[in-house]
């Protein structure tokens, strides 16, 4: 290594570079588009990078001695002559290019890079910038021993004038173990790229474009030196070290694959995402075309098969008055009759089952409202309605319906048979998220441990509840009526409640294409 | 026509002049047998058959029978329509819906534009006959689900609509006692009244939908107009 033991002059630090060049290579390296992967490498590749730089910080300030005055860097300073590009003007940037190769066979043992500016530059070498400097009175000597590995290198500064003069001072000398060197000046080899080139410092070859570097002035800095003009009387005045630049340190998270393999994996999950969202588009439509199909099944039950049954009672009715009086298939047309009769009832609960517009609880409530009238009135129990004037659209699966609806009949029968009252309560409410269907009656009641008749019931309507997720709670005492509560809960807010309101209506207009 | 009369068995009082029947149904077997079916009751008579709406209008004013039975569901022209326009025509003509399904909204429409009351298509022909005297003889039947409609309808802002299309204390306590299960009978003793007083009640109830729904509809072709 050189010696730069004496003439102590100063002290500067050069702080902060490190971070600097890490994250401008970071923006390099990143695929661009995958900016939540920069933000994440930037978050953690920051102090990593503050680490691996942070042994950068200052050095001990030296003049240096160097032996070589044979060669065409300055013995003392080792540098070259004071380049520029062929214009100098006043705030001008001016980027010098220049490559070079390290043989595949040499290993590097020392390589010490020193640069000046006036008034400042910013230094890379391939692609990576090293650090920075604004004032050319201090020379900063760099340490690449460790960066430099075999093969092509690519040393760019982008050099700054303020105003009037402007000059670059650079030296790059490299000693390989087997005794043999390598001497980079500053001198017209260096080339001045275009300030509209991009990847200028990566660039291996030298574009025919770009204009070669001029030596503006010799560097002549001993006082023994014959001078002319102020140009040759600048001398630096200090010399800044920079501890041995280490190879940038590859983070798992820096390198490709891993961003590959990020980016890949946020591909991937963006993309079953996506198929995922499209497969529930697609159930949904399945399940809006079920509704529909069920709505039509439900009409087309009611308008071809309802009427026709319909039409058979008329006709049965209408063939009976046509006979003799005392015909004894009069009676049996007449039973025929309330066979199609209640046929067509029971197929008409089947279509309400079925069909899809009809299945918000407010449906369901005026169903069960209108069964149990039904079935009251042909007993001598009087029946009372207690309904929840606000019942909302939310729905009512079918089987749920089903299950509630079949439960809630052989609570009726149970109390129309067993009790003796003289009314009978039907009560529906809401509770939180579930319907409550009571059924009550103020008549003789029962013993729930002592009922045999009524046991087979009671279970049944338990299964029916478990069924459909819901409760059957049943209270009876002696002598103080029955009552039963059927809890269920109900699902989302029907979507299909506006319609149930407008197909009855549209169908109102004319039944073309209805077969009834 | 009078085949009614003289077929029955039980020979009817021949006395009293048979009802007058008019039947709108657009299904040509379906129109047979109701009209058989009515003709063979003892004190009715089929006087008038109508296969759709217009039919209907340009017929029964001019025939002008006792009580009219329509369908719903008639090609282009509605049962309602058609009852709504029947109804400005001879408005003492009671008009009864059959209907294949006791689907609330329709027969609300259906009572709102002026329908006396509605029987289901599979009603037994001995309930069918009683249905028909009970509006003859100015009853207004009413299911709890409908009074429920009812009251949601009257409670409902009534858009500048006058005092005399709103219900009255009484009419509303009758409606009330329908929505919660009580039949005709029962309403009157709970209220103390009559059961013609109920079934009275039940008709303006009737009547004041029918005029308020026609206000309505006037009000909306009022402020559909330019201007």
């Amino acid at each position: 290594m050189l010696d730069f033991s004496s003439q102590s002059i100063g002290c500067t630090r050069i702080g902060g570079m490190g971070c600097l060049c890490s994250r401008r290579d970071l923006k390099r390296t990143v695929l661009p588009g995958a900016w939540l992967l920069l933000a994440w490498i930037f978050l953690f590749g920051l102090p990593s990078a503050l680490l691996a730089q942070g042994k950068t910080g200052g050095g001990p300030i030296d003049r240096p001695e160097m032996d070589d005055s044979s060669d065409s860097l300055d013995a003392t300073w080792g540098v070259g002559p004071w380049i520029w590009s062929p214009q100098t003007y006043d705030k001008q940037s001016c980027r010098f290019w220049r490559s070079f190769q390290i043989p595949a066979t040499a290993s590097v043992r020392t390589a010490s890079l020193r640069i000046a500016v006036d008034n400042g530059y910013r230094l890379m070498l391939d692609g990576r910038e090293l650090g920075i400097g604004s004032d050319w009175r201090s020379v900063t000597e760099y340490d690449l021993r460790l960066l430099l590995k075999p093969g092509w290198h690519v040393l760019a500064i982008e050099a700054f004038n303020d105003n009037r003069e402007a000059g670059l001072l650079f030296g790059l000398k490299i000693e390989f173990n087997d005794g043999s060197r390598t001497l980079i000046p500053s001198d017209t080899d260096w080339r001045v790229v275009p300030g509209d080139e991009r990847g200028w410092e990566r660039k291996h070859d030298a574009s025919d474009a770009w204009e070669r570097a001029v030596v503006v002035s010799t560097f002549l800095p001993r006082p023994d030196q014959p001078k002319t003009g102020h140009w040759f009387e600048r001398v630096p005045t200090m010399m800044v070290k920079v501890p041995t630049i280490q190879p940038l340190e590859v983070h798992f998270w820096t390198s490709g694959w891993f961003q590959a393999t990020l980016v890949g994996i946020v591909v991937v999950g963006v993309m079953a995402y996506l198929r995922l969202q499209a497969r529930l588009a697609l159930q949904s439509r399945a399940q809006e075309l079920l509704h529909r199909e069920r709505a039509r099944i439900a009409r087309d039950i009611h308008d071809d098969l309802g009427a026709r049954l319909t039409e058979l009672a008329l006709e049965g009715e209408v063939v009976q008055t046509e006979l003799p009086p005392d015909s004894a298939a009069r009676v049996r047309l007449s039973a025929l009759s309330e066979k199609a009769r209640s046929l067509s009832g029971a197929m008409d609960e089947v279509v309400w089952l079925v069909n899809s517009r009809r299945d918000t609880v407010r449906d369901f409530s005026a169903y069960v409202c209108k069964h149990t009238q039904r079935f009251l009135d042909s007993t001598a129990i009087s029946c009372r309605l207690d309904v929840d004037g606000n019942l909302p659209d939310a729905s009512l699966e079918m089987p749920v319906r089903r299950n509630l609806l079949l439960a809630v009949r052989e609570a009726l029968n149970n109390a129309a048979k067993y009790s003796g009252a003289g009314e009978i309560f039907l009560r529906i409410q809401v509770r939180g998220q579930s319907i409550s269907v009571v059924v009550e009656d103020h008549g003789k009641g029962f013993d729930l441990d002592a009922v045999d008749s009524l046991r087979n019931g009671l279970i049944n309507m338990s299964e029916r509840m478990k069924e459909i997720g819901g409760r059957c709670q049943i209270a009876a005492k002696p002598g103080s009526g029955c009552r039963v509560e059927f809890l269920v809960p109900f699902s989302r807010p029907s979507s299909r409640s506006k319609e149930s309101v407008d197909l009855p209506l549209a169908g109102l207009r004319g039944k073309e294409g209805s077969n009834r | 026509m009078k085949k009614g009369l003289t077929t029955t068995p039980q020979g009817a009082p021949a006395v009293k002049t048979p009802v007058r029947v008019a039947l709108v149904e657009d299904q040509i077997d379906t129109r047979e047998s109701w009209r058989r079916l009515i003709s063979s009751f003892p004190d009715f008579e089929c006087v008038c058959t109508c296969a759709s709406a217009e039919e209907a209008l340009r017929m029964i004013p001019e025939v002008n029978p006792d009580v009219v039975l329509m369908d719903v569901f008639l090609p282009r022209m509605s049962g309602i329509e058609c009852t709504a326009r029947l109804k400005a025509a001879r408005p003492d003509t009671p008009i009864v819906m059959l209907t294949a399904s006791d689907e609330d909204e329709i027969l609300f429409l259906a009572l709102e534009s002026g329908a006396d009351g509605y029987l289901l298509k599979r009603t037994k022909p001995e309930d069918l006959r009683a249905a028909l005297l009970d509006v003859l003889s100015g009853g207004a039947p009413m299911t709890s689900e409908i009074a429920r409609h009812v009251v949601a309808s009257f409670r409902r802002k009534s858009g500048g609509l006058d005092e005399s299309v709103s219900l009255t204390v009484r009419e509303e306590e009758t409606l009330v006692l329908l929505t919660k299960g009580y039949a005709n009978k029962e309403i009157a003793d709970h209220l103390n009244l009559s059961i013609e007083t109920v079934r009275s009640h039940l008709k303006n109830i009737y009547m004041k939908m029918h005029v308020r729904s026609r206000a309505e509809a006037v009000a909306r072709y009022m402020s559909k107009r330019p201007g």
